[in-house]
């Protein structure tokens, strides 16, 4: 096909994608020649243009950092948990939704699980002191009650990597089910009424109906979550963490937050920042092959 | 047929959608509008100047507090001021909010733009402070002060004065502290009744009195019975540190808070904490406890028998101590200065402010140097603190000796002009009349009348052997740098050590300051040690 | 007949994890509604679970009797509303064409909006683009950053990807342009997950208020999750609040705080139930009948 003809055919497709590109050039790559920050002495007045080139010199202190270490090694130890715990966490309870009959039971059901999602980290911190705590919370409370002893859950490794995981499924499995409940709208009833005839019992219905019907958002999301592996969202961490478990609750976005914004040294937290990205986005891209390969489903 | 169906929702969605766009750019509209009618609103009173009028930028705290109708920009102190100093000046007095929270995050943004950054900053941080002076990014005030701030200068002093100088320039102007004392002690009066105790008044008897708190549980708390309150915050914990640790020189001592294991006594202090600790005399969750939210619970519901506080924390309407008084009854609260410290004459050596507030700087970029001179210089003058502070005399508060006494019942109209007049008086903390004492009295009437008597003992309590922060001169560099990394590793010394099995203590506590020293708590201590010789 | 019972036990074994979850996620919600109602003797005491204890109205009326509140309420739904729409808009026009796979520079467009997933410029030069182009201290500054998720905008592509083939090419077949075949089938077929995008976007604009933090200085601009976040983190004691000394302010009473939650989370929990009827199974089938 000749390129004119190419695009007297395909001009609508370029048109529509160009609105949303200007967008990302504009406003995603307008502001990007602040990762020059990382290689330069930045001085806030100087601005990044007059700030002094260093080149590599932050990377290697950053690289020197003991706590830069222990904060990746824990980003990577509570995101895999999270991957493992979290990930399938929405997709038994979608399923789980799917499931039920109950037109009512399951409307209601669906909108009180995604409350969560709406309370902020802040007051949930409080109702996890108030459930959690040793001598106050109300579990230990019940476990005194009961004549056992009580369960460390906020100031020793594994029973506060439990809580860490536990807030973070009840915080976002609801919330994750929207996805898949919009994806299984997608299955055709007419096979469950096929397979009804073979026999099939529940439990194969779903392994061999449902969850293929939902596999490439099951990919999609897997895909975007192992790109994330290596950035870890604040909030959660920093609030369910605390001084008692420093060691495994310092992960890479609070040690960002201590040495970039409270002590002002932009060019290390952009170091890190540049760290992280670069090492995403080889994970996304390396999972997307490696799935491209084995499943055909990919996000490229 | 679904088809169809959805085609039509669609529309609906994409309609909805449109309508709401173009709705926000005629709000939007609406907006900009309503902007240019505040920051013209004060233009429209005429006056005489022939100079053209200019408008002044004043960062102001946001907290999200002001009542209807003001806004944070728009209120009785802003409108008094543009009255006061703005019109007569021919200046426009306009106020930039920046959250409170957040404040550090976005002055860094607007120094960092030049052109939108107000002509007044300030930050409580002296880290911030020494970073913008470092980088060059302030006005250097001192001969500005001279020329176009007589009365600020003689109301901030050079006491205060010297700490916004670095390198003998003038680079910040601190606010003056009114009240430097800080923490107080109480104890269940009730209890030592019960128990037939007299008040303890040294470290060693205040933990007899512990055990005794804990063996027969004055209060019949049970399980919830807490001999001490405990916190992981400043008030609970400096308060036992300094009573163990030996100042650096006299009646000052390093000023940072992560600065503390660097003190001898530090040792002694964790020691003492450890045994507290295990012996089950303070809080078991105080290491999750940073808000104290937990400890006033436990005040309130009367499971503490003594604990530290800010001086003026439980006193407030509604507070602490009402709710105790309220919730048990018989409860009975001394206030009391009780921990000795014996590497220091077993004086009662408590922490105190330093004598200035806020860090106000003056951006180079700032055209309105002078202007911005001005308005701190009229702010120091005649009544205006006090205007500023207190309101209007009658309605807001009564002169009593010459000191504004705030009354009793104030209308919620009248109280609501001053909700943001800690933050708009930039050159004060606190209400600052004339020495110490007067302020006190002036500070200690803004309380309920049943709580006065306390706080004023707690208060002389907060005042006595107070050790104060040395003042280099010059910024320490590695303060700056791993300023908040070691003060996360103390708050990890604290709570490792002080859980620590006893026979464990000395190893937890070896690993944990060597810890502390590698993580910069040895370029601090070397740069402290020879910025002291160099005093 | 044992098939019957087993399906029997399925059903109350889903239905009871189900229900029990539930509970786990909504007694937080009915701790914060306890603690909008109790007394604040109570509350600092300790005494609130899910059951107000000396109930009272008080925070309520203190908050629908703020006009601020009320009127930023009112922004921050129209807000929400056009951030949402213009959003979908340009989503959906970057999604469609990039499900093509014989567009030429597909892949490279892909990349360059994944490369955005991790690299952004820092919040300093992202503050300074917006002065230059003017927006600050505007709505359109709340608006315009955040204008195409890449994350979502993946989802959609994955979803489009799901349509049979067959029924856009024949569609194509008939001539029918791109624009009208992307109108008239594609997006028909995807209502469930449009209104799910929709929903992220009008929730991720409800809650967010980092970007108002730093680009909104006028009050009446404020979203609502802004008050909040003020609010709560006037409460926060922290190491510089500290050396406010007399200068603290007064602290917001808990009820406040929690009624103040309340009334800036139910307007957006409402659009879920709302958005649920675009959840009809087999909308695809349908098509494919039709």
């Amino acid at each position: 096909m000749s390129k004119a003809s190419y695009l007297k055919r395909y001009w609508q497709l370029y048109a529509l994608l160009s609105l949303p590109l200007i967008y990302f050039f504009v406003f995603r790559y307008g502001p990007m020649y602040g990762v020059q920050i990382a290689f330069k002495d930045f001085n806030l007045f100087q601005g990044i243009a007059g700030s002094e080139w260093i080149g590599f010199d932050a990377f290697r202190e950053v690289f020197n950092m003991r706590e830069f270490y222990t904060a990746l090694r824990n980003t990577f130890m509570l995101n895999f948990l999270d991957l493992l715990v979290s990930f399938p966490a929405p997709i038994i309870l979608a399923i789980m939704l799917y499931e039920i009959k109950g037109a009512w039971f399951k409307k209601i059901s669906q909108t009180i699980l995604y409350i969560p999602h709406f309370i902020s980290w802040v007051i949930i911190g409080g109702i996890v002191y108030q459930l959690f705590g040793n001598q106050s919370g109300m579990i230990n409370g019940v476990l005194e009650g009961l004549g056992l002893s009580p369960i460390p859950f906020l100031t020793e490794k594994g029973p506060w990597l439990v809580t860490y995981l536990f807030t973070g499924v009840w915080q976002s499995a609801g919330w994750g089910t929207i996805l898949y409940l919009a994806a299984l709208t997608g299955v055709n009833r007419e096979l469950f009424e096929a397979a009804e005839v073979d026999g099939a019992t529940r439990m194969k219905k779903i392994w061999y109906i449902t969850l293929p019907s939902i596999k490439p958002t099951i990919v999609t999301l897997l895909i975007l979550n192992l790109g994330k592996m290596v950035s870890i969202g604040f909030d959660r961490p920093y609030i369910i963490g605390n001084t008692a478990v420093r060691e495994y609750s310092d992960v890479l976005s609070t040690f960002v937050y201590r040495i970039g914004l409270e002590s002002g040294q932009y060019t290390l937290a952009t170091v890190v920042g540049l760290f992280q990205a670069v090492v995403g986005l080889v994970f996304i891209l390396g999972s997307n092959y490696i799935s491209k390969k084995m499943t055909g489903d990919g996000i490229i | 047929m679904t088809v169809n169906a959805n085609q039509k929702v669609l529309k609906k969605v994409l309609g909805i959608g449109l309508s709401a766009v173009m709705g926000m750019s005629l709000l939007a509209g609406c907006s900009s509008n309503g902007n240019a009618d505040t920051a013209s609103n004060g233009g429209t009173a005429t006056n005489g100047g022939s100079k053209e009028r200019v408008t002044l930028k004043v960062e102001i705290f946001d907290r999200g507090n002001s009542p209807a109708p003001y806004t944070i920009t728009n209120n009785y102190l802003s409108n008094m001021i543009q009255e006061r100093f703005g019109d007569p000046n021919n200046i426009d007095v306009q106020f930039v909010p920046v959250q409170r929270s957040e404040e550090v995050t976005k002055l860094n943004v607007l120094m960092a733009s030049n052109t939108d950054v107000p002509d007044i900053v300030f930050t409580y941080d002296s880290s911030v402070f020494y970073r913008y002076a470092q980088q060059g990014g302030l006005t250097d005030v001192g001969a500005l002060i001279d020329e176009y701030g007589p009365t600020l200068k003689t109301f901030l002093g050079e006491d205060t004065l010297a700490f916004g100088q670095l390198e003998g320039q003038q680079m910040a102007i601190p606010g003056k502290r009114a009240i430097t004392g800080r923490y107080s002690s109480y104890i269940r009066q009730d209890w030592l009744d019960k128990l037939g105790l007299p008040v303890p008044t040294t470290t060693d008897e205040l933990y007899t009195t512990l055990k005794a708190f804990k063996e027969k549980d004055p209060g019949g708390n049970g399980g919830k019975n807490i001999p001490m309150g405990m916190a992981l915050a400043p008030a609970q914990f400096e308060t036992l540190i300094y009573s163990f640790i030996k100042p650096i020189k006299g009646d000052l001592t390093y000023g940072q808070r992560y600065e503390l294991p660097l003190h001898d006594g530090f040792k002694d202090a964790m020691q003492f904490l450890n045994k507290l600790y295990n012996e089950g005399l303070i809080s078991k969750d105080f290491s999750l406890d940073e808000d104290k939210t937990q400890l006033a619970k436990d005040v309130q519901n009367g499971n503490i028998g003594y604990w530290s506080e800010d001086v003026d924390n439980i006193f407030y309407a509604d507070g602490t101590l009402d709710n105790l008084y309220k919730n048990v009854e018989g409860s009975k609260l001394t206030a009391v200065d009780v921990l000795t410290n014996a590497n220091e004459g077993n004086k009662h050596i408590k922490s105190r402010y330093a004598s200035n507030g806020m860090y106000i700087m003056i951006p180079k970029s700032s055209k309105r140097a002078v202007e911005a001179i001005k308005y701190l210089d009229w702010m120091a003058s005649d009544n205006n603190l006090i205007d500023i502070y207190s309101g209007v005399e009658g309605e807001n508060y009564d002169l009593v000796d010459g000191i504004p006494v705030v009354k009793a019942e104030v209308s919620k109209e009248f109280a609501d002009r001053l909700f943001n007049a800690g933050d708009t008086a930039i050159i004060s903390n606190g209400k600052n009349i004339g020495d110490q004492a007067t302020n006190e009295k002036a500070w200690i009437s803004g309380f309920p009348e049943r709580n006065q008597e306390m706080l004023k003992q707690s208060i002389d309590i907060a005042n006595t052997d107070t050790v104060g922060p040395i003042v280099f001169g010059k910024p320490i560099e590695a303060e700056s740098k791993y300023g908040t990394t070691l003060n996360d590793k103390l708050a990890v010394i604290i709570v490792k050590t002080a859980m620590a099995k006893p026979e464990q203590f000395d190893a937890v506590y070896e690993q944990e300051i060597k810890d502390f020293m590698s993580l910069g708590g040895t370029q601090l201590k070397e740069e402290l040690e020879a910025a002291l010789k160099d005093l | 007949m044992s098939e019957r019972i087993s399906n029997r036990i399925f059903d109350i074994v889903i239905v009871t994890c189900v229900a029990l979850f539930v509970l786990f996620c909504l007694a937080p919600f009915l701790h914060v509604i306890a603690v909008s109602l109790s007394s604040n003797r109570a509350i600092t005491s300790g005494e609130v679970t899910i059951f107000p204890i000396e109930l009272n109205w008080n925070a309520y009326i203190q908050v629908f009797s703020n006009n601020a509140m009320i009127r930023s309420l009112g922004y921050t739904v129209m807000l929400t509303a056009a951030t949402t729409g213009l959003c979908m808009l340009f989503t959906i026009a970057a999604a469609y064409p990039l499900t093509k796979g014989y567009l030429k520079g597909r892949k490279t467009f892909m990349v360059i909006i994944i490369i955005t997933m991790f690299f952004s410029g820092g919040i300093i030069p992202e503050y300074l683009l917006m002065r230059d182009l003017r927006l600050l201290d505007s709505t359109w500054a709340l608006i315009l950053p955040g204008l195409v998720s890449p994350f979502n905008l993946i989802i959609l592509i994955s979803f489009f990807n799901n349509i049979p083939q067959s029924l856009e090419e024949s569609a194509e077949i008939d001539g029918s342009s791109f624009l009208r075949t992307l109108m008239s089938i594609v997006l028909p077929l995807s209502m469930p997950v449009l209104a799910t995008l929709a929903l992220f976007y009008a929730v991720g604009r409800w809650n967010g208020f980092q970007d108002a933090l730093m680009y909104i200085n006028s009050p009446e601009l404020y979203p609502l999750q802004l008050k909040l976040f003020q609010m709560v983190q006037n409460n926060m004691v922290s190491e510089l609040t500290q050396m406010e000394g007399a200068n603290r302010t007064a602290l917001t009473p808990e009820s406040l705080k929690a009624a103040t939650v309340i009334f800036a989370t139910v307007p957006i929990l409402l659009v879920y139930p709302w958005l649920q009827k675009y959840f009809v199974s087999g909308v695809m089938l349908g098509a494919v009948k039709g």
